[in-house]
């Protein structure tokens, strides 16, 4: 079962999809881990036990702290997105594709010949098997997440919907085998393209698969429009997350939240708050709105 | 109709989005893929299997196995001449990467091959199709902030933060350089919104971390009509999380603020059409939210290319990003490569 309520974690990295100044605020905000556990705690604390975190340059300092402070997170859910994109992005502007990759796969591990002769192993599957090469990527991943308990792993909104427009349906087949098998937990999908990856997803033959997806009512950062959102939203035969509510500021919380929550009957999900009295009156929002 | 016949040359970054974006696309199927990778063909191979598709190291081979009616051409720039001009003469639409060319020379000849051919030609210059741009440039056509006195483009991104050996884009033979990459987007946005200027002057390459090639370009563009205005580009701020374009533009009746989520408008005057009020009005990206057939990196990105397929299906010949309109923005990347002061080579 899906959390009603999930922390995102976008505030954190100076992420505002609406004002590079917010942007920049928000970045010097969450410079400091203290200010992030602040909030995080707050969060916790109100009740809200799960989190989505991405694998992003901050994600490790983050689940360092949890892995440090156990005790206090015991009940801590993590909803980890896989990989963060905009490393990759630069490394392939420099490199070229294979070379980011394997730049990528041999960054940061000085943990003795082990890991060398493993990975030296790794760069000749990863020339010759790209399916392997996403399973090596995975777990790369995934290693920041260690030890934290985690209910699904995400792939990450740009590759998903760079995938789906590829048409590259054994790359989500592997993926959803992988992370069942590897981590024994639910492959999740996010996309800025509801309908179309639904629609992919159940021709892979990955049943009832669980799509967050950017679902508010101006219709941001949905595509291709509202109204083939709110028909996917009825068929049923998968689960959705919806994130992106207030669209970034732009609509009025309880408008947003009645929206996704009564007329969508949407059941989980991802909101994120630099505020706590924001936490606080968005949880109790959707709390009375979501059956 | 049968659907267009497509064909990628060059898989990296950008060449990958285009072929995402084509090959979801109803009316077009992607036919040949080709890279110069071992790397990308291989696993292009093990993703593509079972199917036709023609994928192969060599563009000559690709465009004459696979029957085209267009190419997408998203190689280093140095390379972008020879492919247009084979793909010119075997009469295929073509959609380029920016910049257009390496040199204005190249340019010019291509465009002399085109006349009395009905293909469509547009260059990927993607701000273009941004929505907040958009509103700028209709803003700017009605003539909300008057007559233009100065204006300023820049684009800041932490693309490269650390000496290191570079591909292709730090290579200058190869058309590597934040002038090429970056500095191309403003000053076809300085073109588009504004017009060409007559002088360039005061620009200048620093750089930061890069061996070999610039960093930093700035430079002073002068216009016939009193108007003057500046580009700057720095691909090595490490303060940005990704590329950041910010316009300034001050007209004699009001001033425009915009980057390409957010669009701020002094007005001294109200504005029914554009619903402005008198003094400022800020709109968001999500004003205008509107969504597009698939979502890859932005709206913009799958709006250029749907844009260059109807003018196929169409036969429209005008084109908001034509091979015409980019030779603008390289003569103008030439002048400021000619009167430089230069910290770098």
């Amino acid at each position: 079962m899906l959390d009603k309520i999930i922390f995102g974690d976008n505030q954190f990295f100076g992420i505002n999809h609406m004002s590079e100044e917010k942007a920049q605020m928000l970045s010097e905000k969450f410079s400091n881990l203290k200010d992030i556990v602040d909030i995080i705690d707050f969060a916790y604390d109100s009740g809200i036990k799960a989190f989505m975190l991405n694998s992003n340059e901050r994600a490790k300092e983050i689940c360092d702290y949890f892995r440090d402070n156990s005790a206090r997170y015991s009940d801590l859910i993590l909803y980890p997105s896989i990989p963060y994109p905009h490393k990759f992005a630069n490394l392939v502007a420099e490199k070229g594709i294979f070379n980011a990759l394997k730049d990528y796969l041999l960054a940061g591990l000085n943990m003795g010949n082990f890991f060398d002769i493993l990975l030296k192993g790794g760069m000749a599957i990863l020339k010759n098997d790209i399916f392997k090469g996403m399973e090596l990527l995975v777990d790369k991943e995934m290693s920041l997440f260690a030890g934290l308990k985690i209910k699904v792993i995400f792939l990450q909104n740009i590759v998903t919907d760079l995938l789906l427009g590829l048409g590259i349906k054994n790359i989500f087949i592997e993926f959803a085998e992988y992370i069942k098998k590897k981590y024994k937990v639910e492959p999740g999908f996010i996309t800025q393209n509801l309908p179309a990856l639904k629609g992919f997803l159940l021709e892979c033959g990955i049943k009832n698969p669980i799509i967050c997806a950017s679902i508010n009512k101006i219709g941001y950062l949905v595509n291709p429009n509202l109204q083939a959102y709110e028909r996917t939203l009825k068929e049923h035969d998968f689960r959705p997350i919806a994130m992106s509510i207030f669209a970034s500021g732009a609509i009025e919380p309880t408008v947003a939240i009645k929206y996704v929550c009564k007329t969508l009957k949407i059941k989980s999900v991802v909101f994120g708050a630099s505020k706590k009295q924001h936490i606080l009156a968005t949880k109790k929002l959707i709390e009375n709105y979501c059956a | 109709m049968a659907p267009l016949r497509g064909g990628i040359i060059g898989l990296g970054r950008m060449g990958i989005t285009h072929l995402s974006i084509l090959k979801s696309h109803p009316d077009v199927r992607i036919v040949g893929i080709c890279d110069n990778s071992k790397f990308v063909i291989r696993a292009m191979r093990a993703t593509e299997k079972g199917s036709d598709i023609i994928i192969c190291s060599s563009y000559e081979e690709m465009i004459n196995k696979s029957s085209l009616d267009f190419v997408v051409i998203a190689t280093p720039t140095k390379f972008h001449s020879e492919i247009i001009n084979f793909a010119i003469k075997k009469n295929l639409h073509v959609f380029v990467e920016k910049p257009f060319v390496m040199y204005v020379e190249e340019g010019k000849k291509i465009l002399g091959s085109l006349e009395g051919k009905s293909l469509v030609n547009q260059v990927g210059y993607v701000y273009r199709f941004n929505d907040i741009i958009a509103q700028v440039k209709n803003i700017l056509t009605d003539e909300i902030i008057g007559s233009i006195k100065y204006f300023k483009v820049e684009l800041n991104s932490n693309t490269i933060i650390r000496k290191q050996k570079l591909g292709w884009r730090g290579t200058p033979k190869f058309g590597g350089g934040c002038l090429l990459e970056f500095g191309s987007h403003c000053i076809d946005l300085a073109v588009y919104l504004v017009g060409v200027p007559t002088r360039v002057m005061g620009s200048a390459f620093q750089n930061v971390y890069s061996s070999h090639v610039e960093d930093i370009v700035f430079s002073t563009l002068v216009y016939d009509n009193n108007c003057y205005g500046n580009v700057f580009v720095n691909w090595s701020d490490s303060s940005y999380r990704r590329p950041t374009l910010n316009i300034v533009i001050l007209g004699e009746k009001g001033k425009i603020i915009a980057d390409s989520h957010c669009l701020k408008i002094f007005s001294s005057e109200p504005d029914e059409k554009h619903k402005l009020k008198k003094g400022w009005n800020t709109k968001y990206i999500t004003d205008f939210a509107k969504g597009v057939r698939i979502y890859v990196r932005g709206n913009e990105f799958t709006t250029q290319l749907d844009y260059f397929i109807n003018c196929i299906k169409n036969k429209a010949m005008e084109n908001l990003s034509s091979f015409e309109e980019a030779l603008k923005t390289d003569i103008i990347i030439e002048k400021i490569k000619n009167n430089r002061f230069d910290n770098v080579r």
